[in-house]
């Protein structure tokens, strides 16, 4: 009789709705409850991130790291397309999109390039054609951050750009630190990629960025020659590629020629190099282009 | 009494281990185990939701009509392990990363389901909360031995601080590239097997 009583499709359908809900109470509490937390978490690992890929060690307590970035740090929000500042054009485009941000200062920290790409709105990014895409991201946000880090005086000491391509099996997301040259690199990392552990997932180890501080970018042409490549030739553009993990490598390899090319940084880079033309000579560019200014 | 509840969590340690004995919960065994850490975070998890969601399963499990059993019992297995990925990302952000898809593949894992079905969905909230815990503790030590044997011999480390030094880094040893891919966990996992039927034999099965 109980068992009957238990089995009953009343019963069954009562269980299930009581069920749901209290599990989605649940679920619904860790989550907003944990939310905050969550996102200055996030926000803290990415300025440790970019700290870090411009030299500063032994970062200390999260209020450290936030001082220290609020001093050093300058952001920037930029047209891909053409280079040039463009803060009030991507606040416009994303109120548009229905991202509501108060001011530009709320822009600038806010702005989430990812989210923009991902979004497949046409007013904040563009879709790439099959070739264009070398690192499978579909769409291409319109507007980027550019993080510049000064010295206490306030002069350009490095440009962080960040970079994200696909691997083997995820999208991994970067920041590439640049001198003020816009030509000798000053540091990779990757804040966010699921790369095998060991074999791809080296693209965060000591040995595997320690390889990129003083390669160039750009060759005589303006060409994009910093590489990853197999057993590397010992010169100023090649990075040695990981053992067991050509995708990875590849991936990291075309990320490069994608975000320092035209279709990323380039107008940027170009735009910056004319205005600056004696910022370059203060490190050593044996080869590679110089400013034409 | 207090007898009982020894046995109800060493019980599945040694004697009735989920991995060696049961071959339950392999898969990921295999993908978090290239490091100590993640192995430590991942058997407390799984520890934490096989817990837990035995607890909750045995409170209702008068009431679970027969025809939804195992989903209910996955819903409460996944609403648990939302909850603890959602913790882990809060309080343990690089570990959480670290570990990445596979916090979320608890609910695939066989043991959890396996115990709420074969033990809670029969036994009272204490004993199978206690039940939960020891079969997570036995699956721990299995990811706990296999990370230590995987991240010693792959990487020359144990969490993370050198203990070999590699070659690479301008030291003597050598890394077994096998040691950090997936079939290395199988030949550590059947050695401890051996192992520990060579210490407790009546686990051997008759062929």
């Amino acid at each position: 009789m109980q068992q009957d009583k238990k089995n009953s499709p009343l019963n069954v359908i009562i269980l299930a709705v009581v069920l749901c809900v209290v599990c989605s109470l649940v679920v619904s509490t860790a989550a907003v409850g944990l939310k905050s937390l969550q996102d200055k978490n996030v926000a803290l690992d990415r300025k440790a991130n970019l700290l870090q890929v411009t030299g500063f060690e032994d970062l200390g307590t999260s209020a450290d790291i936030n001082e220290l970035f609020g001093q050093r740090f300058e952001i920037e929000i930029i047209d891909l397309e053409t280079g040039e500042p463009a803060v009030a054009k991507a606040m416009a485009a994303l109120n548009e999109v229905g991202k509501k941000m108060k001011n530009e200062e709320e822009t600038l920290v806010k702005y989430d390039q990812v989210w923009a790409s991902k979004s497949k709105k046409d007013s904040v990014s563009d879709q790439l054609s099959k070739d264009e895409d070398t690192i499978q991201i579909k769409y291409r946000e319109k507007f980027s951050h550019v993080y510049i880090m000064k010295s206490e005086s306030g002069k350009v000491e490095k440009y962080v750009f960040p970079v994200r391509g696909y691997g083997l099996w995820s999208m991994m997301k970067g920041y590439l630190a640049v001198e003020p040259d816009l030509q000798t690199i000053a540091g990779l990392t990757f804040y966010d990629q699921a790369e095998t552990p060991g074999l791809g997932g080296e693209i965060k180890s000591v040995k595997f960025k320690a390889q990129w501080p003083g390669k160039q970018i750009y060759g005589a042409k303006g060409d994009v020659r910093v590489q990853v490549v197999k057993s590397a030739p010992d010169d100023q553009y090649s990075i040695d590629a990981l053992t067991g993990a050509t995708i990875t490598s590849n991936g990291v390899s075309k990320m490069m020629k994608y975000w320092l090319g035209d279709q990323g940084f380039g107008p940027y880079i170009k735009l910056k190099k004319q205005s600056q033309p004696e910022a370059a000579n203060t490190t050593m560019v044996t080869t590679g282009e110089k400013t034409n200014g | 009494m207090a007898n009982k509840n020894t046995d109800l969590i060493m019980d599945p340690v040694f004697d009735n281990n989920p991995i060696a004995l049961q071959v339950l919960g392999i898969c990921s065994a295999l993908a978090v185990t290239t490091q100590l850490s993640t192995s430590v975070v991942m058997a407390i998890a799984v520890t934490v939701v096989t817990g837990c969601s035995s607890a909750a399963i045995a409170a209702i499990r008068d009431r679970i009509p027969s025809s939804i059993r195992i989903i209910v019992q996955m819903t409460i297995i996944a609403s648990l392990v939302i909850v603890v990925d959602q913790v882990l990302k809060a309080f343990a952000f690089k570990l959480s990363q670290e570990l990445s898809v596979f916090v979320g593949l608890i609910i695939t894992n066989c043991i959890v389901m396996g115990r709420a079905e074969g033990f809670a969905m029969k036994n009272n909230v204490k004993d199978s909360f206690l039940d939960g815990i020891g079969n997570g503790l036995g699956y721990g030590l299995i990811l706990l031995v296999v990370g230590f044997f995987r991240e010693l011999f792959g990487s020359g480390k144990l969490f993370g601080f050198t203990v070999l030094p590699l070659q690479s880094d301008g030291g003597w040893y050598e890394a077994n590239g096998l040691m950090l891919l997936s079939p290395s966990a199988f030949f550590i996992i059947g050695f401890f097997i051996w192992a520990l039927r060579i210490w407790k034999p009546e686990q051997i099965e008759e062929a």
